[in-house]
């Protein structure tokens, strides 16, 4: 017993004691880095994951989903997508969402969380790795690639931009029965259940009318806007405005018919189901009489699975807006086109010269900013006319959710942003040089027409009623994977819809 | 990076061996430290080769079996031992028949029942299990579709050029090059002065810098009138179309893209890149048949100040020539065989070999029509993999920008003729009557094809 406790003691007293020291710094740094290997391995488990992550819904949809039920009985884990791979940023990315998941865990209720807007892109992206899903999908050309594949990935090869590969392939790990990886064939198909009109509703007075689109079950109301002159943009002093907004010019605007609200999904398809066309038309005449060629099929679900009828459409391009109207002109012998941007302007403010047709500043109602964070502005009024970011869910909204500014027309800001007539360009109020410009019509030349209105998106700063916005082609057509790109719908932006205006003085004398 | 992330590596597409460029920096480096032995390798060169290398017996499918079709399969079976050509596809019996006589002669006969024709006889020659080569000659129109299948059915693959006549048979044919090279089937296409040993000599005394920093380009393929073939009685519109292909758009893709595609893929080649834009004339003055160009001069904007003047031409009584200039900053090249300084002096000359008497001969001892199928051959026998579909589709994609420049009269970007989706010919293609008009294009109004 007394050699055995010599033994023991001695090497920590002698002077072989640093080497006992390291062995015993090995052993443990061993023992700590395989639990710790271990740790990590189990932290990524399904088991681990779903311990926390209480969405049985994802975990449901993620089994119906081809990285779980394929015909090669091959099952791809929560952490395989959702982590990158090691040697990829593998342990920070890990640290980042631990974090994340442990603070929502005690600080949040998941009962809360908006789990459908987790699925779009915008979110999606921020916890689905692109080289996850290149270290298992390493041959993008596999032989049965079909031929719109092979321009999808020719298209992923040499695009200029970042492309991730959940641009197109959302759904694959989580199933979702609403997405269509294909051209939408069936889309817009309906049977007619109301009585059909034969003709277009006559107007023989300027006022309010029911517009009837000949052949179909589809009406919609106009509102009649009378003529005026107003102050277009908005003061230097308006707070959260932007320079494009000025400077402030007095303009005179004729009287015209308009949309009481966004065109709607009804009036769209019914467009869509005169003139869909499987081919492409590139170059339309103008004033082209008869045959005018409309959109191709959708790639997916437009209406994101929310919903058709009276909500907004979007995701038409401004052309494809622009061929609508020419289509409704014919098919109702009146003429429609997209507003101006006065006009948009004159019908919105409908005789306010304020921040909002409404009361409140947008210091107030907006959301951005730190001190926004934790005392959330009193936004009952805005609430009450715009669909925007802090009461749209991530979502359209029919119009019956909002009231009428005071020319009786409904949703001009918020829900979606609306397409204008006029080409977008920052100075166009500055080259307005006369005392009082008469219909302007914008700038001659430009590639991107002006944008009004805000959207569901939008913070309150840009639901204001001199706020201005502009298509971005390029960026909208991102992911489109046919080549050419789709001259119907924009791939990459929701948000994006239209109403019309009719003229007046063809309909009615003065 | 391995060789699975490189598949996918964006920077890779069209990239390295395709326009492995002069102008690319460290080639000089990279030459000097290196044997002479892996040059050819190191500049993504074939091997320069005396025969293929003997191994397993190959047997080869031809699929066109015109004079071009035919000369291709003659230039496999001579290209090295254990090469045999066992069947034969076209869509005219008489071609078949002729082609099969040919063989005969050469007593290697081809068994009926691996002789078909057609349009669909391409998938029953490549359907039969113990053909491991297709060698695919026919009018450019149908190439991508052939490519296509013959890599679904897995087999290695001589393309001949042009590899196809639009934009959207190119995007094919590089979609097509991909999945091969996925699973490892060898590709080598009939853009023969790349397997040129002069051509090839010269590319690499360029590469090491003997005529400084390109400048500019100069391509030409300027000939005699082509054939073509009057419509006989009993043939219906598609018979007359196809046995008249040389000279329909949609069938031959014009001789911009027939001939002048090689000296176009040579300036491709030697300036490590293909052009960004180009602007061009063309016209038709003495043409009989079709709805074809007599003449393109095409300017290729290659960015950077560099372009190159592009010209071909198929009249009678004309200047005629063929070939290639490439300007430096100090001398420039014929690209073929000499390299001259800025003065006109000759600063390397390629050293043909040399005849019974001593007297240097004017070309190389083995053929380039035959030193590509022995680059073929030896890429399947030794697994050095060769694949040279996606270069050659980008020449040719060149060309088809070169003749949308001259057939529009406007400036045609690559981008835009890349995602084009001009598709030339008949949805479907069947003999009898064919529903189309043969426009001969007009420079200010729009291609329709």
């Amino acid at each position: 017993m007394r050699r055995i406790k010599f033994k023991l003691k001695n090497p920590f007293r002698g002077s072989k004691a640093w080497l006992w020291f390291i062995l015993f710094g090995a052993l443990a740094c061993i023992f700590v880095a395989s639990a710790g290997n271990e740790l990590m391995d189990y932290t990524s488990t399904d088991e681990y994951c779903m311990s926390c992550h209480i969405h049985p819904h994802a975990d449901q949809s993620w089994k119906l989903s081809s990285h779980y039920d394929n015909s090669s009985g091959v099952i791809t884990h929560c952490a395989e997508c959702h982590l990158p791979p090691k040697g990829h940023g593998y342990l920070p990315a890990k640290i980042k969402h631990g974090f994340n998941d442990v603070y929502g865990m005690l600080f949040k209720d998941s009962a809360d969380f908006n789990w459908e807007e987790k699925r779009k892109f915008e979110k999606a992206q921020h916890f689905v790795y692109q080289e996850s899903c290149l270290k298992c999908h390493g041959n993008l050309f596999p032989s049965t690639l079909s031929p719109e594949g092979d321009d999808a990935h020719l298209y992923f090869l040499t695009s200029k931009k970042e492309l991730s590969c959940i641009n197109c392939h959302l759904h694959v790990g989580h199933f979702d029965p609403n997405a269509k990886h294909e051209h939408n064939l069936s889309f817009g198909d309906s049977t007619i259940v109301g009585q059909i009109y034969t003709e277009a509703t006559p107007v023989t007075e300027f006022k309010n009318f029911e517009e009837k689109i000949p052949g179909t079950d589809v009406s919609f109301d106009m509102v009649a806007i009378p003529g005026g002159t107003f102050e277009m943009g908005s003061p230097e002093d308006e707070p959260l405005r932007d320079p494009d907004e000025g400077p402030v010019r007095k303009v005179k605007v004729s009287r015209f018919f308009m949309g009481q609200a966004e065109i709607s999904w009804d009036e769209y398809l019914a467009f869509f189901q005169a003139t869909s066309s499987q081919g492409r038309k590139e170059s339309m005449e103008e004033n082209e009489l008869d045959g005018i060629s409309g959109p191709t099929p959708p790639w997916g679900a437009p209406d994101q699975g929310w919903g058709k009828g009276k909500r907004p459409a979007i995701t038409m391009t401004w052309h494809a807006a622009n061929v609508y109207c020419k289509w409704l002109s014919q098919v109702t012998g009146k003429k429609y086109r997209l507003p101006t941007e006065a006009e948009w302007e004159y019908a919105c403010r409908a005789g306010t010269q304020t921040p909002y047709p409404f009361e409140g500043s947008p210091r107030d109602y907006s959301s951005k900013g730190f001190i926004r964070k934790i005392f959330a502005p009193d936004t009952t009024i805005i609430n009450s006319f715009v669909i925007y970011d802090q009461n749209s869910e991530g979502k359209t909204k029919e119009p019956g959710d909002v009231k009428a500014n005071p020319f009786g027309l409904k949703n001009m800001l918020g829900n979606v942003a609306e397409f204008c007539s006029d080409n977008y360009n920052p100075g166009t109020y500055a080259s307005y040089k006369d005392a009082i410009t008469v219909d302007p019509r914008g700038p001659k030349k430009g590639r991107e027409y002006v944008m009004r209105g805000g959207s569901f998106k939008s913070d309150a700063k840009d639901v204001r009623s001199a706020a201005r916005d502009f298509t971005r082609t390029t960026d909208w057509l991102m992911t489109d994977p046919q080549m050419p790109k789709s001259i119907w719908w924009y791939s990459d932006v929701l948000e994006v819809g239209f109403r019309v205006v009719c003229e007046a003085d063809s309909l009615v004398a003065r | 990076m391995t060789d699975q992330s490189k598949n996918i590596n964006r920077r890779h597409f069209l990239g390295a061996a395709t326009l492995a460029g002069i102008g690319v920096l460290g080639v000089n480096a990279v030459l000097s430290s290196c044997k002479a032995k892996n040059t050819n390798k190191v500049l993504g060169l074939p091997p320069i080769l005396s025969g293929a290398p003997d191994g397993k017996p190959l047997k080869a499918g031809l699929v066109g079996t015109g004079n071009r079709g035919t000369g291709a399969a003659i230039n496999f079976i001579s290209a090295g031992p254990g090469l045999n050509v066992v069947a034969l596809a076209d869509v005219f019996q008489d071609k078949v028949d002729a082609c099969r006589k040919r063989f005969e002669k050469y007593n290697l006969p081809i068994p009926e029942e691996n002789c078909f024709v057609g349009f669909d006889a391409y998938k029953k020659l490549m359907a039969l299990p113990d053909i491991d080569v297709v060698i695919l000659a026919t009018p450019p129109k149908f190439r991508p579709e052939h490519f296509k299948e013959a890599v679904l059915q897995k087999k290695h693959v001589f393309l001949e050029k042009p590899v196809a006549v639009d934009p959207v048979g190119i995007r094919s044919v590089i979609a097509t090059a991909k999945k091969a090279e996925a699973i490892g089937l060898n590709v080598v296409t009939g853009t023969q002065r790349r397997h040129q040993e002069d051509y090839l000599e010269t590319y690499k005394q360029v590469a090491n810098g003997a005529i400084g920093q390109i400048t500019s380009a100069k391509a030409y393929w300027n000939q005699n009138h082509v054939w073509f073939r009057t419509r006989e009685e009993g043939w219906d519109d598609m018979t007359y179309l196809v046995r008249n292909w040389n000279n329909y758009c949609w069938l031959c893709g014009d001789h911009i893209l027939d001939t002048h595609i090689h000296n176009i893929d040579v300036v491709n080649w030697f300036l490590g890149m293909h052009p960004e834009s180009a602007i061009g004339y063309g016209g038709r003055a003495r043409r009989i048949t079709g709805d074809q160009y007599d003449f393109f001069s095409i300017d290729f904007d290659y960015g950077n100040g560099v372009s190159s003047h592009s010209m071909c031409r198929q009249i009678d009584n004309c200047a005629n020539g063929t070939g290639e200039i490439v300007n430096g900053t100090e001398g420039y090249t014929n690209c073929q065989n000499t390299i001259w300084n800025l003065d006109g002096t000759v600063k390397w000359k390629f050293e043909y070999p040399k005849d019974k008497n001593g007297q240097p001969m004017n070309q190389i001892k083995i053929p380039p029509y035959v030193q590509e199928h022995m680059h073929l051959v030896h890429a399947i026998r030794t697994g050095e993999y060769v694949n040279y579909a996606e270069e050659t589709a980008a020449s040719n994609l060149t060309a088809i920008m070169g003749r949308t420049a001259a057939y529009t009269g406007k400036k045609i970007t690559w981008d835009e003729m890349f995602e084009s989706d001009m598709e030339l010919g008949p949805k479907e293609v069947k003999f009898g009557p064919v529903d189309m008009e043969f426009p001969v294009p007009v420079p200010g109004t729009q291609h329709n094809g």
